[in-house]
């Protein structure tokens, strides 16, 4: 019996003893298993943008550039975000759409700020899409989506500008995982919440757009990809209970009023 | 890791080949369940089942043979899915869970030997008790007599 026991616990050290021997070996590194380093990630950004630079019509008006920097620096100031990584592009398109793209390019529609009834549930997308950025969200689907060989060559200059068009516009166009979009609402509430700027508008807009879903969707980008947005707007609202009520508006009534007014133009 | 010992009895020759086809059975499981770790213990388990009220020879090596897919069980299924947790999850390839393969395979592969070693040593009705294995089954199979 004893001898029994004393061979198992051998056998069980023998196998740890073998794994824990041959974890010793930098593996990655023998193997050349490829990892996405910053600099594919800075190029991939690079690549997706030009995409949308050269397609999209991207807004030069002062105005609406530093009322939109505004939230943003706000935001991260607020939540202790480096301001530099975050690269803000505003385009004019009819869509209510905003992405984020690889290496921190987060980008605003027209169409979005037109069509937010306040500053809080502008603020709260652009919340939302920089926790995308924050959690690295945008390199795990490109990872799951397309593989990193083919993001890989893509930086090399391998890739086809079909491909790389194409994945632009996947990242436009289309939401993450149901877990990554929940975890990225609960982030922007935080983030919302330390910048002192309401949530509730930001669950609001959810439930509004949701109800136009059967009507024209056409220019519903954002919420036509981002799966049952009524049950996202309740977990907000019950997220951001008990939270402060103390708000503060970031941008004044009267700039909010001309940055739509100089985007209708 | 492998003793050749003498049995309480001279197995005959159908025992024999009994005996061997527990090993095999294991060994034909694997082809078939690569993927799935749990077929080839299925496979063993059933021919364990199958053969329980058989006489003591072949019950001991139905023994030895399920015990030692019982342990591999427990090592491929965490392997299985640490693998499929990097296919499907945000998991990446550590050097950590290659080691892990490795290992795993090393192990496999001792065992896929011995299996065809004792398989064939069966068949002749040689008994053969494994390290660790065989004194394990010595407790568990016991004679009737």
């Amino acid at each position: 019996m004893k001898k029994t026991i004393i061979q198992g616990i051998i056998t069980v050290l023998l196998f740890f003893g073998t794994w824990f021997a041959l974890t010793q070996i930098d593996w990655v590194k023998v193997f050349k298993v490829q990892q996405v380093t910053d600099k594919t990630e800075q190029k991939l950004g690079e690549l997706f943008w030009e995409v949308f630079k050269k397609t999209e019509k991207e807004s030069q008006n002062p105005l609406v550039i530093n009322s939109v920097d505004s939230i943003v620096t706000l935001i991260c100031k607020t939540n202790k975000i480096d301001r530099e990584k975050i690269k803000i592009h505003i385009l004019k398109k009819d869509n209510i759409n905003a992405f984020a793209l690889p290496n921190g390019h987060l980008i605003v529609y027209s169409g979005l700020i037109l069509n937010s009834d306040n500053q809080e549930e502008l603020t709260g997308v652009i919340c939302h899409e920089i926790a995308h950025i924050e959690l690295n969200h945008v390199m795990k689907k490109l990872v799951k989506e397309i593989g990193l060989s083919v993001l890989i060559s893509m930086t090399t200059g391998n890739g086809g500008g079909e491909v790389i068009k194409e994945t632009a516009k996947m990242l436009s166009s289309s939401a993450f995982d149901r877990s990554l979009e929940k975890e990225a609402d609960i982030k922007a509430v935080d983030y919302l919440t330390n910048a002192r700027v309401n949530p509730e508008p930001f669950a609001n807009f959810l439930y509004k757009l949701s109800d136009k879903e059967h009507e024209a969707t056409k220019y519903l980008t954002w919420i036509s990809t981002h799966p049952d947005s009524k049950e996202r707007a309740e977990y907000i609202i019950e997220y951001s209970k008990g939270k402060l009520t103390e708000y503060k508006p970031i941008l004044t009534n009267k700039t909010w009023n001309n940055l739509k007014e100089e985007l209708k133009e | 890791m492998i003793h050749i010992k003498k049995f309480s009895y001279e197995p005959g020759e159908h025992e024999a080949e009994t005996a061997s086809s527990s090993y095999l059975m294991s060994l034909i499981a694997i082809i078939v369940g690569l993927p799935l770790p749990i077929v080839n213990l299925i496979a063993t388990l059933i021919f364990y089942l199958g053969n329980r009220k058989s006489t003591y020879f072949v019950r001991w090596h139905c023994t030895q043979a399920l015990l030692s897919q019982l342990s591999m069980l427990f090592i491929n299924s965490f392997g299985f899915w640490w693998t499929i947790s990097i296919i499907f999850t945000e998991e990446t390839i550590t050097s950590k869970y290659i080691a892990y393969i490795i290992a795993v395979i090393i192990f496999n592969l001792t065992e896929f030997i011995a299996t065809i070693y004792t398989a064939i040593q069966t068949r002749k009705g040689i008994h053969v008790e494994w390290w660790f294995y065989g004194s394990l089954t010595n407790l568990i199979c016991k004679s009737k007599s």
